[in-house]
């Protein structure tokens, strides 16, 4: 009998009859088994799509950064719409195991290993982007602040670039180690079971040489807690610092105090959404749909619609703001926003991200797989037009003389295809080779909210409280 | 003292002998050196290891790194004399183009001019140059300049020419011979001509000009009885009326015409004197642009517009035109009656009736012997129509023995050009002197290359009385010679060039001694320019009848001169004047069909009002003359309605050069005889739709202030008048407020602090603190959370003057001379990867449904040098930054091209080398993605580049440095010679090339300097910022425009009688 009583109310978060051992083999299945034709042919396509993304960037860097559709106007397109998309994505995987493992929310031990795993592709994909964009790529080390021979000579500290610099590289290294440590007694169990000796050198290396000892799931623990508590305060801040890459500058539309809430809320938006396209995927794919619940997934719809409707009342106080500070450029900013040559960039982005998350409202669509991969679909898609939209703020700034347009080119649309590419090439390998759940914390979870430990409460439930106590104090 | 004992242990306090040991030793326990047994004995040492890592490292490195190709520069083995390397000589000379003579300086670098300068000790063009004068530079080394004579396009060897041009001259047997040549006013060269139709009597000169000015030249003739164009004086004009005449942009001189009317746009508060500028024209010119009054008619109604105005003067009929024009036509006389002896009335047209009026005209209103004189005339046109005519009347039926054309290209250019082409080929004689394969050369049996102006020796007249000199300053490039040795060669005088014409003026100029101080000096000009009236003898009547039989059409066509390309001719090939926006329309490298928005609109040529988003325009057929061409529409405010245009100078054959093929069609076969038998450069055209679409590459696709965006502040006269200080007050009225610091002293703690900081602050930025414009400082200081910086020393700053900027360009080219701009071609223009360090922005004002309501406006916008610059702090890696003397400065090498600077630049001034434009970076041959190359990059044209100044690689960011490499020149020099800089001592290209001195530049620091003295005491009033309001602190300030019409437009078209409340409204 677990100490911690959870209501029947609640629904289970592990279904099935399920023993620790069923876990572990239910877990273990795919990456023990041969990949299926699926896989396969999953696995070839994003690899092919990396390998255009790949050419595509050879091409611009050989050619020069003019092969892009980026003009003397706008400096910056699908290049950084992507980069800001791409890290927006990454936050929904720590927000998971960072702050809900603060708050205590059991029901994330069943996602948190692949929104983890997403977070990491998708900070990489998001890398690219700033890296590849740059005119003289060959000197892309110079933002960081090395001793050099060139006199007293460092980066600018009070650009937002190099903050981002910092704020992304961070990033990338405190959630990388929070799921690395994450994974460690899972490739051990991997390890034991291995059948192979390639396998078991291979997952024995990877997992450190756990033994499962007590002090050693003692300092996993607190490992876990330190770095939760590293990593919330990065989950707001590496959205706030990629926004001040806009708030900070003087061009109408972008200069904005309200960024920084509006970017990490959007930010959440977006990663929840993505890991909703990847969970219902996997969890059909891979057979786990008794780990990754509808209530599962109905949580996320939750987080979805609360962090949508902030985003959309961020969008209105924009609006709004604008018109009230009585400043001309910010309302001629907002005007052509609404308005201007771009208006239906705007209007996608308001439907996408206001009007449609507002649907999950309803628990039956809440509930429903595939309206919820239907609508993680509509959100990201809505979500990267909100990148779009206030990086195209470029288009028509102060001068009427110097506006622009921008559509991309081939190696633009070729490099983002290329960031898919290398992200579902990343997450096709983790999904095969690396438990998808987090097999030792999600038993922890099994007792108090697996389906068949919560059956047994049945009965007790049903008792009387005089009857429970009398029976407790005499059976112990 | 206590006494006491503490001991934490009993050993401590009966220490044994092992403990006292421990106790003693560092490390109690044995260090774990046999642990390291493995490492110690491992077959990678951990000392080598570091040499191992070294290594790989530097192995990595090296074959990662990416390899610059080594490009070798060879010194001199013997230093010529006079030539220092890295030391600029300027030498005196004269740009010729046709009969366009311009005394001008060039700039050479070590043997090699880079760069063409006015001379500013011309009392005609005080240092005036044009877009097409500052490219000229470039027309030396292109590339497709013919480099060898040849005979049936094949090489050969001039003795060979001379063998058998000297056989064909001896076997013409009295059948006449042609010379044409453009139009020619060098002394020297008359006389080799007549040295040479003295040898071959049968030699007969026609002078012809591309562009035809035969018309005026004929109604001089019967007016004044001289057959020449007199000397305009612009600024003796208080009113100026032009009837479709571009005399700023294209017409007969427009850099000495530009300077002249300058000179009556110079208003400020204490001279508040401005001449007045009517234009009355069809298409929407450059000069039509900078009129206070503009009135559109159609080309055939121009002569209906100066007999409405003679007679308006001479109290003859009423005029009985449009009732617009009928207005214009009583405004005109009104101010011509009001300004006697101080007015002006000038003609585009070629039709000789019509030219007759206009000197009837300005004879009526005492232009003759003021405003304009016959005592000094401009030589600058002589060409004759009728001539040519003759010309190919006698080549029509065989009267022809031989040809042979210099500088002109009849063949392309003239109206006459299918029936020459015809029979240039039949002719026993056919030689062309022309420097490339152009249409008229490619038909003649042989090509005797002439040199460029750079490479020659000679000498012009382009005013009677004002010579100027020709000096080479290049060694000839290719295997030219000048045309007047070939003449001289073929009549049997060896003389080299160089020797006759130093022959000739030293008997001029008594002698060596002389000749060597004009030749330095360039010029050799009266002490006065001759005045002098004429007397009209013109037959108005007869001309007045004639006029009034015109006919008019539906849709008329007028065939002008673009700014940039001109006639054509060298221009065509030129890649920076093709690539130069025009003024006017704003579009690159292709002619188009012009059209008002009315017009546009009736017949479905205008495709959207989103010119960034479709940059494809609908193609129309035009019929005229008999002949057929299509052209795309661009559709231009200020067009009259019934008027369409189409610039001449385009569709070039592609030997003329890379960059002038494929650009535009050919104009010229629309070009008619009128009733005189001059060219008629206007037509009644008939016009369709098709469905075809083209791209034309414009840089500008918004036209005006988009609701009513401060930026540009202007004036009536009349309102300036009233009240000069408006825009001073408003702009105080605006910033005043700024009265406290965000860093005052808070709490007791933070006081001596913040005081220290408050004290450094209120350190004088600049002299000007004590001259009442305090509020300017404190909106400097406290306008920022941040601390101001001081600028002690020099400070440089630029003035701008919106009232005399013309908008004709040369700012943009000499830029792009000065610092190596990069040309990009047409379809990067496309995708607006432009990269003019100076671009002019225009705007118009008014209703685009009414062309007479347009108003257009001229910025030119470069890096306004702000001292709290937005694009400093966002770049990274600190490559834009300040220096301490006001300039925003690159670092090209610590650039790495994130494009953030550019985003946050609120002017858009900054430029990104999106390819690898000057082939300067590490990839081989990555300019084109086909792999094709340019005009640009061989290393005859690479001569053209400054080495002063760097050439950018892709991927960095670039933009205008205030010519830095010329102002730390003049820092050098002021520091070898101990002393400060003098305020004229460094002039920026641009301001330099600027034929109306808009541009005035200097030390703000230094309260003797124009720009100090302008800033903040003669144009105080005038002076604004652009985007003041945010903060920049612009090093740049503008002048605001006055207009000296009755209303202002507004971008909306209404005029603005409360005009500046919007403005408060945005404040």
């Amino acid at each position: 009998m677990h100490l911690k009583y959870e209501s029947i109310v609640r629904e289970p978060l592990v279904d099935g009859d399920k023993s620790y051992h069923q876990i572990t083999e239910d877990i273990c299945a795919p990456i023990e088994s041969k990949p299926t034709k699926l896989w396969t042919l999953g696995f070839l396509i994003s690899a092919s799509l990396l390998a255009f993304g790949i050419f595509s960037v050879t091409w611009e860097v050989y050619w020069g950064t003019g092969v892009w559709n980026l003009n003397r106007t706008i400096g910056w397109g699908w290049d950084i719409t992507n980069f800001v998309w791409w890290v927006g994505i990454g936050h929904a995987g720590t927000l998971i195991s960072a702050i809900l493992l603060l708050f205590r929310q059991g029901w994330r031990t069943g996602v948190n290993r692949a929104a983890e795993a997403m977070t990491i592709f998708a900070v990489m994909c998001a890398g690219q982007f700033p890296i590849w964009h740059m005119g003289r790529v060959w000197d892309a080390f110079f933002v960081l602040p090395y001793g050099n021979t060139r006199g007293p000579l460092w980066p600018n500290f009070i650009s937002p670039l190099l903050w981002d610099v910092f704020a992304i590289s961070t990033y990338f290294t405190v959630s990388l180690l929070f799921w690395y440590s994450g994974l460690i007694p899972d490739f051990a169990t991997l390890r034991d079971r291995a059948k192979t000796k390639f396998r078991k050198l291979s997952y024995g290396l990877a997992s450190f040489g756990w033994a499962g000892s007590a002090k050693h799931w003692q300092r996993h623990e607190m490992l876990s807690l330190v770095l939760a508590g590293l990593s919330t305060p990065l989950v707001l801040s590496v959205h706030t610092i990629v926004s001040f890459d806009f708030a900070t500058s003087i061009v109408p539309g972008w200069h904005t105090t309200i960024f920084p809430p509006y970017f990490v809320a959007g930010a959440v938006f977006s990663g929840f959404a993505m890991v909703q396209t990847l969970l219902v995927l996997t969890r059909k794919v891979l057979n786990l749909q008794e780990y990754i619940t509808i209530g599962h997934i109905e949580a996320m719809n939750k987080v979805i619609v609360l962090t949508g409707s902030i985003v959309g009342v961020a969008y209105l106080t924009e609006l709004f703001i604008a018109y009230y500070s009585g400043v001309m450029w910010e309302q001629e900013a907002f005007r052509l926003r609404v308005m201007g040559p771009y208006w239906w960039a705007y209007w996608a982005m308001m439907t996408c991200n206001v009007v449609s998350p507002q649907l999950f409202w309803f628990k039956k669509l809440r509930r429903n797989v595939w309206f919820t991969f239907f609508m993680s679909i509509i959100v990201n898609i809505g979500m990267w037009f909100e990148r779009f939209v206030i990086i195209m703020a470029l288009h028509r700034d102060y001068l009427p003389s110097s506006w622009s347009y921008y559509t991309p080119s081939w190696p633009e649309v070729g490099f983002y295809l290329g960031s898919f590419g290398l992200f579902f090439t990343c997450y096709f390998l983790f999904a095969k080779y690396f438990p998808v759940i987090a097999i030792a914390e999600i038993k922890f979870i099994l007792k108090t909210s697996g389906e068949n430990y919560k059956n047994k409460m049945r009965p007790i439930e049903e008792t009387t409280t005089e009857h429970f106590i009398e029976e407790q104090t005499h059976h112990h | 003292m206590s006494k006491k004992q503490y001991w934490k242990g009993l050993e401590e306090l009966t220490p044994s002998v092992q403990f006292k040991e421990t106790e003693a030793n560092e490390f109690r326990e044995d260090l774990p050196f046999n642990e390291l047994e493995s490492i110690a004995h491992a077959t990678t040492s951990r000392r080598d290891f570091l040499k191992y890592l070294g290594f790989s490292t530097v192995a990595a490195t090296i074959a990662a790194s990416c390899e610059m190709p080594v490009r070798n520069a060879i010194p001199y083995a013997i230093k010529p004399e006079n030539i220092t390397p890295g030391v600029a000589l300027m030498y005196a000379s004269t740009y010729v183009d046709g009969g366009e003579a311009v005394p001008v300086l060039v700039r050479t670098r070590e043997g090699r001019p880079i760069k063409i300068e006015g001379n500013n000790d011309s009392t005609l063009t005080y240092g005036a140059t044009t877009a097409r004068i500052q490219g000229s530079v470039l027309n030396l080394y292109d590339a497709t300049r013919l480099k060898y004579p040849t005979i049936d396009k094949k090489e050969s060897t001039w003795e060979a020419v001379d063998k058998m041009v000297g056989d064909a001259l001896n076997g013409l047997g009295g059948a006449p011979l042609y010379l044409i040549t453009s139009t020619n006013n060098s002394a020297t060269t008359a006389l080799a001509v007549s040295q040479f139709s003295s040898k071959y009597p049968n030699t007969k000169h026609i002078m012809y000009d591309a562009v035809s000015y035969s018309g005026l030249l004929d109604a001089n003739q019967s007016s004044f009885g001289s057959r020449a164009i007199p000397a305009y004086r612009f600024d003796q004009a208080k009113v100026i009326v032009s009837i479709g005449a571009d005399f700023l942009g294209t017409w007969i001189s427009p850099e000495i015409y530009a300077k002249q009317y300058s000179k009556g746009r110079k208003i400020s508060a204490k001279n508040l004197v401005m001449s007045k500028h009517i234009q009355v024209e069809g298409m929407m010119s450059l000069t039509g642009s900078s009129a206070d009054e503009r009135f559109t008619a159609k080309p055939s109604q121009y002569g209906a517009v100066a007999v409405a105005i003679l007679n308006a003067l001479t109290g003859g009929g009423a005029s009985n035109l449009t009732p617009s024009l009928n207005a214009a036509v009583t405004k005109i006389a009104a101010e011509l009656n009001a300004n006697k002896g101080a007015s002006l009335v000038v003609c585009g047209s070629n039709d000789s009736s019509i030219q007759t009026i206009v000197n009837a005209i300005n004879n009526a209103v005492g232009a003759v012997g003021t405003t304009m004189t016959f005592a000094t005339t401009n030589n600058t046109k002589k060409g004759s129509d009728a001539d040519m005519n003759a010309f190919t009347e006698a080549l029509k039926s065989g009267q022809v023995g031989g040809v042979m054309f210099y500088d002109c290209n009849p063949v392309y250019d003239n109206a006459n050009g299918k029936a020459i082409a015809e029979k240039i080929g039949g002719l026993k004689l056919s030689v062309s002197f022309n420097d490339r394969m152009d249409e008229t050369t490619q038909l003649c049996k042989v090509a005797a290359p002439s040199h460029h102006w750079l490479e020659s020796w000679g000498d012009a007249e382009a005013h009677s009385g004002y010579v100027s000199f020709m000096q080479p300053t290049i060694s000839p490039l290719f295997k030219t010679r000048p045309w007047e040795e070939s003449l001289l060669k073929w009549s049997g005088d060896m003389t080299s060039h160089y020797d006759f014409v130093k022959n000739y003026w030293f008997g001029k100029l008594g002698g060596q001694s002389g000749f060597d101080a004009a030749i330095q000096k360039g010029i050799l000009e009266p002490e006065m320019m001759a005045i002098g009236g004429a007397g009209f003898t013109g037959n108005t009547a007869d001309a007045s009848a004639r006029i009034a039989t015109s006919k008019i059409g539906k849709m008329e066509l007028v065939m002008y001169e673009k700014v940039g390309i001109g006639r054509g001719g060298v221009w065509s090939n030129n890649p920076w004047l093709q690539e130069m926006p025009d003024p006017v329309s704003k579009c690159t490298w292709d002619n188009y069909i012009l059209m008002s928005p009315n017009t546009a609109k009736a017949n479905g040529a205008e495709h959207t009002d989103l010119n960034e988003v479709q940059r494809d325009k609908k193609v129309f057929n035009l019929k005229a003359n008999g002949v057929e061409l299509s052209l795309p529409v661009l559709v231009l405010p200020g067009m009259h309605d019934e008027v369409i245009a189409v610039a001449v100078g385009y569709g070039r054959h592609k030997m003329v050069g890379m960059a002038a093929a494929n650009t535009g069609k050919n104009i010229y076969p629309m070009v008619s005889k009128d009733a005189n038998g001059n060219s008629n450069y206007y037509a009644s055209v008939d016009m369709t739709g098709t469905a075809d679409t083209y791209e034309l590459a414009i840089t500008q696709t918004h036209h005006t202030f988009e609701s009513k965006r401060p930026i540009i502040h202007e004036f009536t006269f009349e309102e300036f008048k009233k009240n000069p200080s408006e825009l001073y007050e408003e702009r105080k009225h605006e910033f005043s407020h700024f009265t406290h610091s965000f860093d005052t002293p808070a709490h007791g703690e933070e006081a001596a602090q913040h005081e220290e900081a408050a004290h450094s602050s209120q350190a004088p930025i600049a002299a000007h603190t004590s001259n009442g414009d305090d509020w300017q400082d404190a909106y400097r200081k406290n306008g920022t959370l941040y601390p101001n910086h001081e600028s002690l020393g020099l400070k440089w700053g630029m003035s701008i003057d919106l009232n005399s900027c013309i908008g004709c360009g040369a700012c943009t080219i000499a830029c792009q001379a000065e610092n190596n701009v990069s040309v990009v071609g047409k379809k990067q223009v496309l995708l607006v990867h432009d990269m003019h360090w100076l671009r002019i922005d225009r705007y118009f004002a008014g209703d685009p449904s009414n062309s007479d309501s347009i108003q257009t406006l001229f910025q030119p916008m470069l890096c306004q040098h702000c001292d709290n610059a937005p694009c400093e702090n966002v770049c990274p890696v600190n490559a834009t930054n300040h220096s301490s003397e006001g300039i925003n400065q690159m670092a090209y090498n610590r650039c790495i091209g994130t494009r953030y600077c550019a985003n946050n630049c609120p002017y858009k001034v900054r430029r990104f080398n999106w390819r690898d434009w000057n082939e300067a970076d590490c990839f081989g041959d990555n300019v084109y993605e086909d792999g094709r190359r340019d005009d640009v990059n061989n290393d005859i044209t690479r001569m053209v580049l400054n080495p002063d100044v760097t050439v950018r690689s892709r991927g960095v960011m670039e933009k205008c440095t205030f010519c830095v490499q010329r102002l730390q020149d003049a820092k050098n020099s002021a520091k070898k010679e101990a002393r400060t800089i003098g305020d004229s001592e460094v002039r920026t290209a641009c301001q330099q090339s600027c034929p109306t001195d808009a541009i005035v530049f200097g030390n703000v620091n230094d309260t003797q300097s124009e720009i100090y003295k302008l800033r903040y005491e003669s144009q105080k009033e005038r002076v604004f910022h652009v985007l003041e309001e945010i903060h920049t602190l612009p090093n740049i300030n503008y002048l605001s425009k006055i207009r000296n019409a009755d209303v202002l437009q507004s971008a909306a078209g209404h005029e603005e009688g409360a005009h500046h409340e919007a403005k408060k409204e945005h404040a």
